[in-house]
């Protein structure tokens, strides 16, 4: 990013020494979490809280969403496979989920390994923490599943997913980069905003289609 | 459209739950207890609340080691204390004949002494508590399976969930349990949900999951609507007994029926879910609004004041959509004659019949006792009665006599089974659920019959008749 056109206190932020792209990725993150609180309370998105898919984001971002969504898949479908195979052993729930955990990461692991040889050299130079934040999605997914069945883990995780999607887009339009540069004191009014969200009380987008009949009935 | 989003203001959003109810009226206090189910049940015996009985807990893997087994009965369930939507449950309907510690499911399905205890270990683990944190496992007694309710549910028991706001039951719903929620009356695992009328404790719509609206059985031919829940203002008092002692100020009260014991209170709720809403075809956000600020002092008073609020809304929806009256297969009438004299009678309504008739007793209190000594002064013998000629006969009967019978407005040829009778007809006003109906009535020896009054379908068309009531 052009060093002349961002606001002077990012200036001197970047002259200290933090990498411009830290300092607008540090910015736009209240953004992202506000993205995923909205969804949540006006349309109804249910996902695995708010951290998670904020940082799934981030995530995304940093691995490129193409990969991004193969290691989200590679996670769910292998974890849930391997809940699936140690239910019979009876395992007590820490050593399980370390279990669980290992054959997670040995899964991305290979994959990466794979991605390489076919000459997919983007995916296997991916960086670790994104991997790890994935991974450890797992976790939570597994979680979910023992205490609310694996069907509504599976909402939870596509949801999760979807809303991920779209604070990829948010996160990677560069015309807010630019924008949040120039002008990094708008990523205040979050605050505001989440105050007015956490007033509002009306019906979710979904909730009307939820209540579909019993509106019709009242109307 | 406006009218779909203004509609939805009446219904009780997850938003408006959490920051109206919830939050200001859930303490953590109180939460607390609701999360803890042995503190829920010594707090609610403590206030006379009955519960399934305990029979043991276990709340260390030494206790676990060390537990009698033989102090189990044959039949028990077993519960994660901090269990969540009743995950890691497990119930035993007796012993396998002939087997040492073997126990038969509610599924037919059998269970070792070893299952049991790896069972209590998950449970010790934590494996079906909120964020897993270590858990204590008990053992009370199982709830039987009330009568009245065997056709309607799929093994397990069903429940009732009534929620109770300020002190006022607001909305309830009984809770079956079906095939596709194996036996569990849970909704989110496919259970049925039924609303209830909370005046008379009768079922009216119903949910499967959480939002198919459905009319019969899941599987049969059973009518869902118009189940009469035993033990109905005795469910009422206990769900709002329980907020009392439990503080919970926005609460869900599960409560089941036990064959032998009556109403049991199961499980406090703290956050109660929607569904109800879609079970009872209703908004919850309204309900809540229009009790919430009342003075309520006492339970009967708060049982009162929801029944009256939020009962007998089918009847009043019919009402409006209709602009007819529901009124009852036996209705209090009032009378009045020409003369105006009032009288109040009990009358039976009878559909099947064409015409409203009355006693001769009753004509004669209403002043047509005159009516009644001419009419019988003519003689009726040379007529041949047949359903043929009656319009004839009726014309000529009428033209003859009309001069010499005071208040004669017609005559009637009523066919019955046991033969032909000619009646005379006066009119008179009567009054019925506060509309007055001008009916030309007929006069019949009713005294051996119950009700002095039988009102026909020519005189209700203005109501629609409820034979429950």
């Amino acid at each position: 990013m052009d060093q002349l056109n961002v606001h002077i206190v990012i200036q001197q932020f970047a002259n200290s020494g933090v990498p411009m792209e830290s300092i607008i990725l540090l910015l736009l993150f209240p953004l992202i979490a506000t993205f995923v609180a909205l969804l949540r309370n006006i349309v109804g998105i249910k996902t695995f809280g708010i951290y998670t898919p904020t940082i799934i984001t981030f995530a995304f971002y940093q691995m490129g969403l193409k990969y991004g969504i193969a290691v989200f898949l590679i996670v769910i479908i292998v974890g849930m496979a391997t809940r699936f195979s140690l239910k019979q052993f009876r395992l007590l729930p820490l050593p399980r989920t370390a279990i669980n955990l290992t054959v997670v990461t040995l899964a991305v692991l290979l994959s990466l390994v794979f991605g390489g040889s076919l000459q997919r050299t983007g995916f296997a130079a991916t960086a670790i923490f994104p991997l790890l934040i994935i991974i450890s999605l797992g976790e939570k997914f597994v979680a979910v599943q023992i205490e609310k069945g694996s069907k509504q883990a599976l909402i939870l995780a596509t949801e999760t997913l979807i809303v991920a999607i779209g604070g990829y887009f948010i996160l990677s339009w560069d015309v807010l980069h630019v924008f949040i540069g120039q002008y990094p004191w708008v990523i205040l009014l979050v605050i505001p905003f989440n105050f007015a969200l956490g007033k509002w009380t009306g019906l979710r987008v979904r909730e009307y289609h939820r209540f579909r009949d019993v509106i019709k009935k009242i109307q | 459209m406006f009218s779909y989003f203004t509609a939805g203001g009446k219904i009780l959003g997850m938003n408006a739950r959490n920051l109206h109810y919830i939050r200001p009226h859930n303490l953590k206090r109180a939460i607390r207890i609701a999360d803890d189910k042995l503190l829920s049940k010594r707090i609610l015996n403590h206030a006379d609340i009955p519960t399934p009985k305990l029979i043991a807990k276990i709340s260390s893997r030494t206790s676990l080691e060390h537990f009698d087994w033989g102090i189990l009965p044959n039949s028990f369930a077993l519960k994660p204390n901090r269990g969540l939507g009743g995950e890691g449950i497990i119930v035993v309907y007796g012993r396998k004949k002939g087997q040492k510690d073997v126990w038969v499911k509610s599924s037919g399905s059998v269970v070792t002494l070893d299952d049991l205890k790896n069972h209590i270990q998950n449970i010790l683990d934590g494996a079906f508590s909120l964020s897993g944190v270590p858990d204590t496992a008990f053992f009370e007694e199982r709830i039987t399976l009330a009568k009245e309710f065997r056709p309607y549910a799929y093994r397990g028991i069903p429940d009732i969930r009534v929620i109770v706001y300020n002190g006022v039951p607001v909305m309830a719903m009984l809770r079956l349990p079906t095939k596709e929620s194996h036996g569990k009356a849970n909704l989110q695992q496919g259970g049925v949900g039924v609303g209830i009328d909370l005046s008379t404790g009768t079922t009216t719509t119903a949910v499967q999951g959480k939002s198919k609206v459905i009319e019969y059985i899941p599987g049969t031919r059973l009518l869902i609507s118009g189940i009469k829940i035993p033990y109905w203002k005795k469910i009422l008092q206990l769900a709002v007994e329980a907020q009392r002692a439990s503080k919970l100020g926005f609460l869900g009260a599960d409560i089941a029926i036990d064959r032998t014991y009556g109403p049991v209170f199961l499980e406090l709720n703290a956050r109660p879910g929607l569904s109800i809403q879609v079970a009872n075809l209703s908004g919850l956000r309204r309900r809540l609004e229009r009790v919430s600020g009342l003075k309520i002092k006492t339970i009967a008073r708060g049982i009162a004041v929801g029944e009256n609020l939020f009962g007998g809304e089918i009847e009043e929806e019919l009402e409006v959509t209709s602009g007819k009256k529901v009124i009852g297969s036996i209705e209090q009438v009032k009378l009045i004659s020409e003369d105006e004299t009032e009288i109040e009678v009990e009358a039976k309504i009878d559909t099947g019949a064409y015409s409203t008739s009355i006693d001769i007793e009753l004509a004669k209190q209403l002043g047509f006792e005159k009516t009644l000594t001419a009419f019988d002064k003519i003689d009726l013998s040379m007529y041949d009665l047949q359903s043929a000629n009656e319009k004839d006969l009726k014309k000529e009967l009428f033209e003859k006599h009309s001069s010499n019978v005071p208040h004669l407005k017609d005559v009637a040829i009523v066919f019955t089974a046991s033969g032909a009778t000619i009646r005379p007809i006066v009119h008179i006003q009567f009054v019925m659920d506060k509309t007055t109906i001008d009916a030309k009535v007929n006069i019949i020896d009713r005294s051996e019959l119950k009700y002095p009054m039988i009102i026909g379908k020519r005189n209700l068309h203005k109501f629609l008749v409820d034979v429950s009531k």
